[in-house]
């Protein structure tokens, strides 16, 4: 892995973050390959998607349809909008698998909060940049007792 | 008594009122300790699932009307319950949430239970002094009072007497849970897949009321429902997860057409309201023909033919037949309550069913999700509004003149919930 590569793929990973930061929603979403899963799991360690209930399973078919709902009309959970910033830091990239830690901080209606995760994503090259496979963001606190009071935004 | 004084000559049962609650119904704690006491302590609540403890030592912890509870599987094949906290010292003694044990061993001394909740041994038992071993029997784990099952459902209760589990659920209520075993092919299911937690800053009895509201969905739904609209299938049928976000969207003349039930108990039902579509999906069609190949066609088609969407168990249960889904409150304090999500395997049914299963609750009853994300928004601002003004008064009298053969967004059933409130009560 060169330092140029590693580079890019950094770069790559701090697009999306301000593109979800700055709401630029479709350009987020066209990130991802059409056959692209995005995926936030309940458990720790969690194994599978498919016999066990998600924060977040979605195709980008539904996230399409969760950016198409945040885009074209506010509901009332999104109104005022959620303002967000992620940070990634750790960034490590192992063929085409990248890894980093996110800290998420989210402020609506008189309210901060963060969520601290280890995100991972698969890259496929795409032209001159890449198209996301996958995305797994791991919550460190996913499966608190407490359960969560709702996302606006995907992490 | 404090309300007297607080609200004049008020009693907890009159702030229900003709087609209108008072405001503090929500928003009093003194009021939500009462309920904790009246209700809470006194009906039965679900507790879980006899397939969570399919062998002898299988255990669970859960809450039951808030306090933690273990529910297990005695060697003899018995399922007891008993309060999560050792009557030596008071520490927790099982912090699993679910696993098998021979024992279970506080961490603080060491008193070691058994499965059934019997107090087996302590270390340097001498030191006890010369009874203890008759005193041991009154050391066990405190019991839960009443413990029962329905189709493998597990109830349990706080209170020694009343009616017993079967005729306080009723016969419409029994139906939902008859329909849900029903609907798998070899006649069992199995709670799986685990549970989501939704978090909302709100009353418990918002959501009571929401699941029953036929009046919102179209309305307060509608950005979810346009965005469903708007998605492209690509010449495939739909999914069942992406079906029950679109068919929110019935107009508001199909919602109000919509057969709801109000009955003993503050129970209540609505018909289920999935788009025809869903039948066309070829999942649905494989599923069909193993009902009919193992019910034969005429009872296959009506255990199918069971058309409902919520079947509410007073005061916190949600039961959705048809999806093998159930959702239960627990309630945390008078502006906060936990929604959790439960699905069911359909055993004979193909595993795609349960994968839908969970898909569906992923989307609409995770923190995530595009639906319910909206409720649990408005129950807050609810919330955090109801204090302001004069208005004393929230309005519930959709329909009330017409509650004989009352249908759709009539909210007989919301004040057939409070009035099973005011009974309690002022009991």
């Amino acid at each position: 892995m060169s330092v140029e590569q590693w580079h890019r793929v950094q770069q790559f990973l701090f697009h999306e973050a301000r593109l979800l930061d700055e709401r630029r929603l479709q350009e987020w979403l066209e990130l991802y390959a059409e056959d692209a899963e995005y995926w936030v799991p309940y458990t720790w360690n969690q194994q599978s998607p498919k016999d066990h209930v998600s924060l977040f399973y979605e195709t980008k078919r539904l996230l399409g349809m969760r950016v198409d709902r945040l885009e074209r009309e506010l509901s009332p959970l999104d109104t005022p909008m959620a303002r967000t910033n992620h940070y990634l830091s750790n960034v490590s990239v192992d063929d085409d698998r990248a890894r980093a830690y996110l800290l998420f901080v989210e402020y609506r209606r008189g309210e901060q909060r963060w969520f601290a995760a280890r995100c991972t994503w698969r890259l496929r090259p795409h032209a001159d940049s890449f198209r996301i496979a996958a995305k797994r963001v791991d919550l460190l606190n996913a499966d608190q007792d407490a359960g969560h009071l709702r996302f606006a935004l995907p992490f | 008594m404090r309300m007297r004084e607080e609200y004049g000559s008020k009693t907890y049962a009159e702030l229900v009122g003709r087609g209108r609650v008072h405001r503090r119904f929500y928003t009093d704690p003194a009021v939500f300790e009462e309920e904790r006491a009246r209700i809470f302590r006194r009906v039965w609540l679900w507790l879980g699932h006899e397939s969570q403890l399919e062998r002898p030592g299988d255990f669970f912890t859960t809450r039951l009307a808030g306090e933690r509870v273990i529910v297990a599987r005695h060697t003899d094949g018995v399922i007891h319950a008993f309060h999560n906290r050792c009557t030596h010292r008071g520490a927790e003694v099982c912090p699993a949430s679910a696993g098998n044990a021979r024992n279970f061993v506080c961490p603080y001394h060491a008193w070691t239970y058994r499965t059934d909740g019997a107090l087996a041994s302590v270390p340097l038992e001498q030191g006890y002094g010369e009874d203890f071993k008759r005193r041991m029997d009154t050391l066990r784990l405190e019991p839960v009072a009443r413990i029962a099952s329905y189709r493998g459902f597990i109830f349990g209760s706080h209170a020694a007497q009343g009616d017993d589990l079967p005729t306080y659920l009723g016969p419409e209520v029994r139906a939902a849970f008859d329909n849900l075993v029903d609907r798998a092919p070899d006649g069992e299911i199995e709670l799986a897949g685990g549970r989501t937690v939704q978090r909302y800053r709100g009353n418990w009895k918002l959501q009571l009321e929401n699941s029953i509201d036929l009046l919102h969905p179209r309305i307060l739904h509608r950005s979810a429902i346009d965005a469903a609209d708007r998605v492209d299938h690509g010449g495939q049928p739909p999914s069942i997860e992406w079906d029950i976000v679109k068919a929110n969207g019935l107009t508001l003349r199909e919602w109000d057409g919509m057969q709801i039930a109000a009955m003993q108990g503050g129970h209540c039902w609505m018909a289920g309201f999935l788009t025809k579509a869903i039948d066309e999906n070829p999942l649905q069609k494989r599923y069909r023909e193993l009902m009919v190949e193992r019910y034969g066609e005429q009872r296959a088609s009506e255990i199918l033919a069971f058309n409902r969407h919520n079947t509410i168990v007073y005061p916190n249960l949600f039961v959705n037949s048809r999806v093998a889904q159930i959702r239960v409150l627990q309630p945390v304090s008078v502006d906060c309550t936990e929604q959790h999500g439960y699905i069911f395997r359909l055993k004979g049914a193909p595993e795609e069913m349960f994968e839908a299963s969970v898909r569906m609750v992923n989307t609409n009853n995770s923190p995530s999700s595009i639906v319910t994300s909206d409720d649990h928004e408005i129950f807050e601002r609810i919330q955090e509004s109801l204090g302001s003004g004069r208005y004393e008064w929230v309005d519930l009298s959709r329909g009330l003149e017409s509650e004989e053969g009352a249908q759709g967004t009539n909210e007989l059933p919301m004040r057939n919930q409070h009035r099973a409130w005011a009974q309690y009560m002022g009991a």
